[in-house]
C-alpha cells in the first residue's frame, strides 16, 4: 500500500467522524458561519439609526426665550426645537438627552452691550451614540456665529473676509468602500476568525480527544509512520477548516448583496473579486492553524486540557487585529512577513478595493508556510513519543 | 513465533524506575502463552514493546524473524495487538471502525469487505455491525477492538489484560476465540493477573515479577518445580506475599 493511500484513509476517516460529530457542527455553524452575519446586520443597523439621528436633530433648549434670533436660525435648519427640562444635567449623564443647548441669562444685556454673549452646549462626548447630535449641533452654532460675525462686519463696512483669515474646507478622501472602517474591520476580523475556529474543534478531537478516549495507541500500532498519520489528520481538519471560511465568507457576501440591510450610504463593496482575494489571504493560515492546533491538542492528555492550552492561541489570534485596527499607524513594511498580521493587513486592503499582488501575498505566505511544516514535524515528533500513551 | 532476549525498559528523569529488567521468553506459533504477574511487573511495557508502540533500551526481540526495531513497519503488519487501550470510535459504526484499521494495514476492496464481513459474524456481531459504537456495552466495544486487531490476519497476537472489564459470557467467548486461533496456528501471547484464567488457557506461562522473568514453564513443571498444589501457591511462593495489599 502506498503511503499516499494511507494517509487518504486517515484523512476520509476523519472526515467522516468530523461531519457526524453534530455538536461541533453546530456550533461551528453557529459561532463561525451565522454570528458575522448577524454582527453585520446589527452594526449596520446601529449606523443607519445613528444617520437618521444626524438628519433630524433634536435639541433641547434651557433659556430659549434670550435669544429668539437664534431658536429662529435653528428652526430655519430643520432642528427640532424642546424646553429642556431643569435636571438636564443628570439626564445628559444618565444617557437620556444626547445635547442640551443651555443659552445664558445675560445673553440680550451681552449682545446689547457689544461683548461676546454666552451659549453652552451641554453633552458627553463618551457617548457614542449621542456624537452626531453633538457634532451637528457645534457646526450648527459654528455657522450660526460665522454668519453673525459676517453681517456686523458688513455693517461696518468691512469684508467679512478680514475676519475669516482662515477658510477650512473639509475634503475626505475616503472613497466610498473606505467609509465604513467599522465594518470593513469586522469582515476581516471575521475571515481570520473563521480559520482557527473552524478547525478547532476538529484538531482537538483528533489528537487530545483520541488520547482521551483510549483510541490513539493501537492507532499508533498500525503500519504507518507518525508523520503519515500527523498529515493525514492536518489534510483533514484543514479541508474542514477551508470549508467553514469559505461558508463563513460566503455568508457576508449574501449579507451583503441580498439581504435588505438599511441604506447607510456606505456602498461597501464585498463581490464575488473580493471573496476570491479573501480565500486566497487566508489560505496560508487555513494551512497553519491547523497544525499548530493539532501539535497543542496532542500536548493535551484530555480535551478539557487541550482546550486549555489552545486558550493562549486563541487569545493572540483575537487580539492582533484588534490592536492593529487601533494603532490606526502606517503598517510598517515587515509586517507583511508576520503571521495573521500581514494576512490583517492584505484582508483590510482587499476590502478597500485593492487588488493583492503576488509581491505582497508570498511575503505573507512565507512564514504560515514554513512554520505549518514546522508544527507538523513536531507533532509527528510528540505523537512517537513514548509520553502519549501515558494516558492514565 | 515470539523470541524476546533480554529486553529491557527503564522509565523516569534518571532512568531509575526499571519496568523490564532484561526478559527473556519464547512464545511458540500454535500455542498460547501467558504472562502472568502483579500489578506493576512489567506486562504492558513488554506488551507495548512488542507492539513497537516504545523502544526497547537494551536486548532485542523478534516476531516470525522480524527484529522489533529494525523491521517495526513489518512487524506491524504481523501482530494484533489488543491493548490496555481499545477506545473505539464512537461515531462510527463498528464495520466502519474495523474497516478503518483493515485499510490501514493494506487490504482493500472485496478482500476487506469480506474479511470485516467474516469477523463481525464470527464475534456475533453481525447485528451491531452498522450501529455507532457510542453505544457499545463493555462486551461489544472488546468484541470489536479484537475484530480491529485480528482484521488483517495477524500470525502473532498480542492481548494485554483483555478480560479485564468482561462479564464472564464474554470471557467465555474470548477463551473459545483464542482456542479456534491457537489451533489455527497462530501465536498468541497474552498477559493477566489472574491466576484462574492463565490456568486455563496457557499452554506455558512466563511470571514476571518487577519486571524479570521469575519462573517460565507450563502449569504442571511450575507446580512440580516449587512443590505447590495451585498456581496460586506457586505466584505466592515465588514472588512473596509482600506484594499484596496486606504489605
Amino acid at each position: 500500500m502506498k503511503p499516499a493511500d494511507r494517509i487518504l484513509t486517515v484523512v476520509t476517516k476523519e472526515l467522516v467522524d468530523t461531519f457526524r460529530d453534530r455538536r461541533t457542527m453546530m456550533v461551528t455553524l453557529l459561532t463561525a458561519i451565522a454570528a458575522g452575519p448577524l454582527f453585520l446586520a446589527l452594526i449596520l443597523n446601529v449606523a443607519a439609526s445613528q444617520a437618521d439621528k444626524a438628519r433630524e436633530l433634536k435639541l433641547p433648549v434651557a433659556g430659549e426665550e434670550h435669544a429668539p434670533a437664534l431658536i429662529a436660525f435653528l428652526q430655519r435648519a430643520q432642528v427640532a426645537i424642546s424646553r429642556a427640562p431643569a435636571d438636564y444635567e443628570a439626564k445628559i449623564r444618565a444617557g437620556e438627552l444626547d445635547v442640551v443647548l443651555a443659552i445664558d441669562p445675560a445673553y440680550e444685556a451681552d449682545v446689547g452691550s457689544g461683548k461676546s454673549a454666552t451659549v453652552r452646549l451641554v453633552f458627553d462626548r463618551s457617548r457614542d451614540r449621542a456624537r452626531s447630535a453633538i457634532d451637528s449641533a457645534e457646526s450648527l452654532l459654528r455657522a450660526y456665529n460665522r454668519v453673525w460675525g459676517s453681517q456686523r462686519l458688513a455693517l461696518r463696512g468691512v469684508a467679512p473676509d478680514v475676519g475669516r483669515p482662515l477658510n477650512v474646507e473639509d475634503i475626505d478622501l475616503a472613497t466610498p468602500q473606505q467609509s465604513g472602517s467599522l465594518i470593513l474591520f469586522l469582515v476581516a476580523y471575521y475571515g481570520l476568525f473563521a480559520s482557527l475556529m473552524g478547525g478547532m474543534a476538529a484538531a482537538l478531537d483528533s489528537t487530545a480527544g483520541e488520547r482521551e478516549r483510549a483510541s490513539l495507541e493501537p492507532l499508533l500500532a498500525m503500519p504507518l509512520s507518525p508523520v503519515q498519520l500527523i498529515v493525514g489528520k492536518w489534510a483533514a481538519v484543514a479541508t474542514f477548516d477551508a470549508l467553514v471560511v469559505a461558508l463563513t465568507l460566503a455568508g457576508f457576501y449574501l449579507t451583503l448583496n441580498f439581504a435588505p440591510l438599511p441604506a447607510v450610504g456606505v456602498p461597501f463593496l464585498f463581490g464575488a473579486a473580493e471573496l476570491g482575494r479573501f480565500l486566497l489571504v487566508l489560505l496560508p493560515l487555513i494551512a497553519l492553524l491547523p497544525a499548530v492546533l493539532l501539535y497543542v491538542g496532542l500536548r493535551g492528555r484530555s480535551l478539557k486540557e487541550a482546550q486549555a492550552n489552545v486558550s493562549a492561541l486563541l487569545f493572540v489570534v483575537s487580539m492582533l487585529p484588534v490592536i492593529q485596527h487601533f494603532l490606526q499607524e502606517k503598517e510598517p513594511p515587515w509586517l507583511l512577513w508576520a503571521p495573521i498580521s500581514g494576512q490583517f493587513l492584505l484582508l483590510s486592503r482587499a476590502l478597500r478595493g485593492e487588488a493583492i499582488p503576488a509581491l505582497d501575498w508570498l511575503p505573507s505566505a512565507a512564514a504560515p508556510v514554513a512554520l505549518t511544516a514546522l508544527s507538523l514535524l513536531a507533532a509527528s515528533r510528540l505523537i512517537s513519543r513514548e509520553t502519549v500513551l501515558g494516558t492514565r | 513465533m515470539i523470541i524476546v532476549d533480554a529486553l529491557a525498559k527503564s522509565f523516569g528523569r534518571k532512568r531509575e524506575i526499571k519496568a523490564v529488567d532484561g526478559v527473556s521468553f519464547r512464545a511458540e506459533d500454535g500455542a498460547i502463552t501467558g504472562l502472568l504477574g502483579p500489578n506493576g511487573a512489567g506486562k504492558t511495557t513488554l506488551l507495548r514493546m512488542l507492539a513497537t508502540l516504545i523502544a526497547p533500551d537494551a536486548g532485542s526481540a523478534t516476531i516470525d524473524g522480524l527484529d522489533i526495531v529494525h523491521d517495526r513497519f513489518k512487524v506491524r503488519g504481523r501482530i494484533g495487538a489488543l491493548s490496555d487501550a481499545r477506545g473505539l470510535y464512537g461515531r462510527l459504526t463498528a464495520r466502519e471502525n474495523v474497516r478503518y484499521y483493515g485499510r490501514l494495514q493494506g487490504l482493500t476492496g472485496s478482500a476487506l469487505d469480506a474479511r470485516v464481513d467474516q469477523l463481525l459474524a464470527q464475534l456475533g456481531l453481525a447485528e451491531l455491525a452498522d450501529r455507532r459504537a457510542q453505544g457499545f456495552s463493555q462486551g461489544e466495544r472488546m468484541k470489536v477492538a479484537i475484530a480491529r486487531a485480528l482484521v488483517h490476519d495477524p500470525a502473532a497476537i498480542l492481548l494485554d489484560e483483555p478480560t479485564n472489564g468482561l462479564d464472564i459470557m464474554s470471557i467465555r467467548g474470548l477463551r473459545d476465540l483464542l482456542r479456534k486461533l491457537r489451533s489455527s496456528g497462530k501465536c498468541i501471547l497474552f498477559s493477566s493477573h489472574v491466576m484462574q484464567e492463565v490456568a486455563a488457557l496457557c499452554d506455558t506461562i512466563v511470571i514476571l515479577g518487577h519486571g524479570r522473568v521469575v519462573a517460565s514453564g507450563s502449569g504442571a513443571e511450575l507446580r512440580a518445580k516449587t512443590g505447590q498444589a495451585t498456581l496460586e501457591d506457586v505466584f505466592v511462593s515465588l514472588l512473596g506475599s509482600g506484594e499484596g495489599l496486606a504489605a
